[in-house]
Formats: C-alpha cells, sequence, structure tokens
C-alpha cells in the first residue's frame, strides 16, 4: 500500500503561498459553502470557482484524476440509479426502463457537489503539508489530544504499512494461499480467514510494543509537561497567525464568496 | 462504507459534526478523567494507526474479496479511545485516497464510531459474565458481539442516512424496504466480520493479553 501525501506541496503558486490557517479556514468555509447548494442556476459559479481555484493552485490534472478515480466511482454506484426510480415526470422510456427528469436532476446536483468539493478539498491538501494543516488545526482550536494523536498515527502510519508489506511477502514465501486446493465459491477459507487474523493481530501486537517503547521515550524527553508560550506583541501574533496583508486579503475574498452563495441559496 | 462528498445535504454534514463534536468531547473527558491520560496516547494513535492499514487486508471469497471494518475491535481495544481514534483514521482516509470526504467527515464518524463505543461496552459485559467460566470462551463470545453489532449498527446507519437523505421522490415504504433488503444482503458479512474479530482477539488472548484487559 503506497500512500501519497504531500507530493506537490513544493511548487510556488499563490494558493500556496497563502499563510496555511487562513487557507484553511476560507476553504472549509466555501467547502461547506458548497455543501448547501441546491439551485440549478448556482452550478455554473461554483463550478467556476471550483476550475478557478484549481487552475491558480498549478495542481497538475493527473493529480486530481488520479484522487477523483476512487471516490468517483463509489459515488456513481450510488446515484446511477436516481434517475430511474426518483420522481414523476418520464423523459424517456425504453421496456422497464424509465428516465426521469427529477431524478437526472437530483443526479445531475450531487455530481456537481461532489466535483466541486472534493477538488476544493485536494487543492487544500494538494498545497499544504500534512502537519502544517494539523499544526493549524490545533492553533484553531483542536484539542492538543486530538493534535497529537493525529501527529503520531501520521508518523508511524508508514512504518506500519511497511510492516504489513514485509509480513504479507513472509506469509507468501511460506506457502499462503497457494494450497492448490479447489475453492468453495462465496466461502472464505477457514484457515485462510485464520491466518489472516493472525496477521492482523500480530500487526497490532507489534504496533502496541512499539507504542510502549514510543511513550516511554517521549516520557524522558519531557512529554506530557505544561510549557508556557514567550511573551510577544498582539501584531506579531496576528500576523504569525494569519500570514501577511495578501493572506488576509484572500481569506476576507473567499469568505465573501462563501456567504455569497450561502445567501444566494437561500435567497 | 464512507460517505462521499455532495452526497448529502449541508445541514446533515454540519449535524454530522455536531455529533462527532459532541461525541469527541465526552471520549475526551473520560479520558482526562483517567489518572495520565497522556499515557494512552501513544498506544490509541499506534493502534489507529495499525487498524487503518489492518483494515486494507483483503479476505479471499471466491470469486471476489471483501475487507474488514474492525471497528467493533477497534472499540474493544482502545475504549474511549476509539472515537478520536476513528476521527483520526477518516481523516486519513479522506487526505491520503479520497475514500470518504471532508464534509461528511463527521457523519462518517458517527456512523463508525458510536457503533464502536456500544462495541467496548458490549465486550465490557464479558467480565460479568465469563468470571465462573472458561475466559477463552466469554472473550470468543463477547468479541463475536462487540464485532457483529459494530459492524451491523454502522451498517445500518449507514444505509439510514443515505436513504433517508437522498432528494425526494421515494416514498415511505420504498425506503423502508430498501433499508431492510440491504441489511439482509449485509448479514453473512456481519456474521464474517464477527468471526474474524473473534478470531482476532482469541490470538491476542493467547499472545498479548494485557492489550484485552487494558481498558478495564
Amino acid at each position: 500500500m503506497k500512500l501519497k501525501v504531500d507530493e506537490w506541496v513544493h511548487l510556488k503558486s499563490p494558493i500556496h503561498r497563502w499563510e496555511p490557517k487562513s487557507k484553511l479556514v476560507g476553504l472549509v468555509a466555501l467547502i461547506f459553502a458548497f455543501a448547501g447548494v441546491k439551485d440549478w442556476y448556482l452550478l455554473p459559479a461554483m463550478l467556476g470557482v471550483t476550475v478557478g481555484l484549481y487552475i491558480a493552485s498549478q495542481l497538475p490534472l493527473s493529480f486530481l484524476m488520479k484522487r477523483l478515480r476512487y471516490p468517483g466511482f463509489f459515488l456513481l454506484g450510488i446515484v446511477v440509479l436516481l434517475p430511474f426510480c426518483s420522481g414523476e415526470t418520464v423523459i424517456w422510456q425504453w421496456g422497464a426502463l424509465t428516465l426521469r427528469w427529477e431524478g437526472v436532476q437530483a443526479m445531475l446536483l450531487i455530481v456537481c457537489r461532489f466535483l466541486s468539493i472534493v477538488t476544493i478539498g485536494f487543492v487544500l491538501l494538494g498545497t499544504t503539508p500534512v502537519l502544517t494543516l494539523v499544526k493549524s488545526m490545533r492553533s484553531l482550536g483542536l484539542p492538543s489530544l486530538l493534535a497529537d494523536m493525529t501527529l503520531l498515527a501520521y508518523r508511524y502510519l508508514f512504518e506500519i504499512a511497511d510492516s504489513l508489506a514485509t509480513m504479507k511477502q513472509a506469509m507468501r514465501l511460506r506457502g499462503f494461499g497457494s494450497s492448490g486446493k479447489s475453492r468453495t465459491w462465496l466461502l472464505p477459507n477457514r484457515q485462510e480467514l485464520r491466518g489472516l487474523a493472525s496477521l492482523a493481530g500480530t500487526l497490532l501486537v507489534r504496533s502496541y510494543e512499539q507504542s510502549e517503547r514510543v511513550y516511554k521515550a517521549m516520557r524522558l524527553r519531557g512529554y506530557g509537561m505544561k510549557n508556557y508560550p514567550q511573551k510577544t506583541s498582539w501584531k506579531t501574533v496576528w500576523r504569525e497567525e494569519w500570514g501577511d496583508s495578501s493572506s488576509q486579503l484572500s481569506l476576507i475574498l473567499v469568505l465573501l464568496l462563501a456567504l455569497g452563495f450561502v445567501v444566494a441559496e437561500i435567497l | 462504507m464512507h460517505i462521499p462528498d455532495g452526497l448529502l445535504p449541508a445541514q446533515v454534514c454540519l449535524g454530522g459534526y455536531g455529533v462527532t463534536g459532541l461525541v469527541t468531547w465526552y471520549s475526551l473527558r473520560q479520558i482526562n478523567r483517567q489518572p495520565d491520560p497522556t499515557e494512552g496516547i501513544p498506544k490509541a494513535s499506534l493502534l489507529a494507526a495499525a487498524f487503518f492499514i489492518a483494515s486494507s487486508i483483503h479476505i479471499p471469497i471466491p470469486p471476489t474479496s471483501v475487507h474488514f471494518v474492525l471497528n467493533g475491535l477497534l472499540g474493544t481495544l482502545l475504549g474511549y479511545y476509539a472515537f478520536p481514534a476513528i476521527l483520526i483514521g477518516l481523516l486519513f482516509q479522506a487526505i491520503a485516497f479520497g475514500h470518504g470526504g471532508l464534509t461528511t467527515l463527521g457523519v462518517n464518524a458517527t456512523i463508525m464510531g458510536i457503533p464502536a463505543l456500544i462495541a467496548y461496552q458490549i465486550f465490557q459485559l464479558r467480565s460479568h459474565w465469563g468470571r465462573s467460566r472458561d475466559r477463552r470462551w466469554s472473550t470468543g463470545l463477547f468479541a463475536f458481539l462487540a464485532g457483529s453489532i459494530g459492524l451491523g449498527l454502522a451498517v445500518l446507519f449507514f444505509f439510514g442516512i443515505v436513504i433517508g437523505t437522498i432528494p425526494a421522490g421515494l416514498d415511505v415504504n420504498t425506503e423502508r424496504a430498501a433499508v431492510f433488503g440491504l441489511m439482509l444482503a449485509h448479514i453473512p458479512l456481519i456474521v464474517l466480520e464477527g468471526i474474524f474479530t473473534t478470531m482476532l482477539a482469541l490470538f491476542l488472548l493467547r499472545v498479548k493479553p494485557e492489550l484485552l484487559t487494558s481498558t478495564e
């Protein structure tokens, strides 16, 4: 399993330069404004803003395409039936198959919302390193326990994935999964199931033992002690928190845009 | 089994975040009551990462293969840390693979996390029941219950929310029939998840029993 994060964070687009905290607040507000869109005439505007932001972020199109594949198929699996079973106005009929207008509308709305929200999400994640993002969330009030857990989980995710790959290889080399016996359809092999349960169990035991060593090492380095912030003027704090004037201006603009969508939806 | 972005109306997404916030607050309050709340953090984070990876193990069931959710087991091993752990696992799944979504993170955490907490409570019952009986039996039985009820509730919440919020045109009876039918179709998987959780719990009981007792 290959985890691909922080692949394109080294680019130098305006979105990359946008101060992470302002960016997080602005883009998340926009995402939620998009989630509330239900009116048809807002769809072109929503898609327009999305495309504009993606172009401004200078991320390659292949990045988005690769990321959209899995959730896209999943969403299609859910909504593909809508045009056939939801609504009353029949627009096309072939035998028992009837295409209904309300269903088509609902499906298009969901697909457009999905594309816009996911794209903006990937603009945020593609232009900001995950660790910076967690730091920003922490300064926005995420409880420290959650922030610590996120950082630790992130740190060990890759290592555990590697260790699973090694264990799976070891299992294969010892002949797992190639018993040669004919398999019954729709029934899992009991022995295989037991083997995989031991695999998952070993992974958990190893992680647990590692976590104990990590905890001791962290304690020895002073983890859990209270640290006191140094005194600085509010101006520096404000600047450090929300970035320079262009970052703040972008934040205000995007928040106004999000507000615009919400107001347009209500009116 | 994660709800993608764009499917749910904004109110439901915000509602999901509201419930998640509340349950997280409750979990953190319970965690902070422990003598040293920081002690469980590395264990919970590493196990969260391990669960995230372990749920990618595919079980061959010819002609296809399935993977387990393991939210019931996560609850039994992590106790109150399970909810934050699931929240973080789902965040990574959304970031790294695009499974689930950012707006639906709250809803998905509710779908997976509340059954995990219930599974934890179910698994704790074994100490009342199994004191006089064989420990292997009680662990196996309650692990099965925790695993299958954990997944069963998650499946129920999932279809309830998806079908209940999908735009109009479907009447109440059709919706009810659809939820019921989809639940029936998932029963084999729910049983399988229970069996796998039992096997895993028995493995841990043999190899590292303190992992099962540390949340008591």
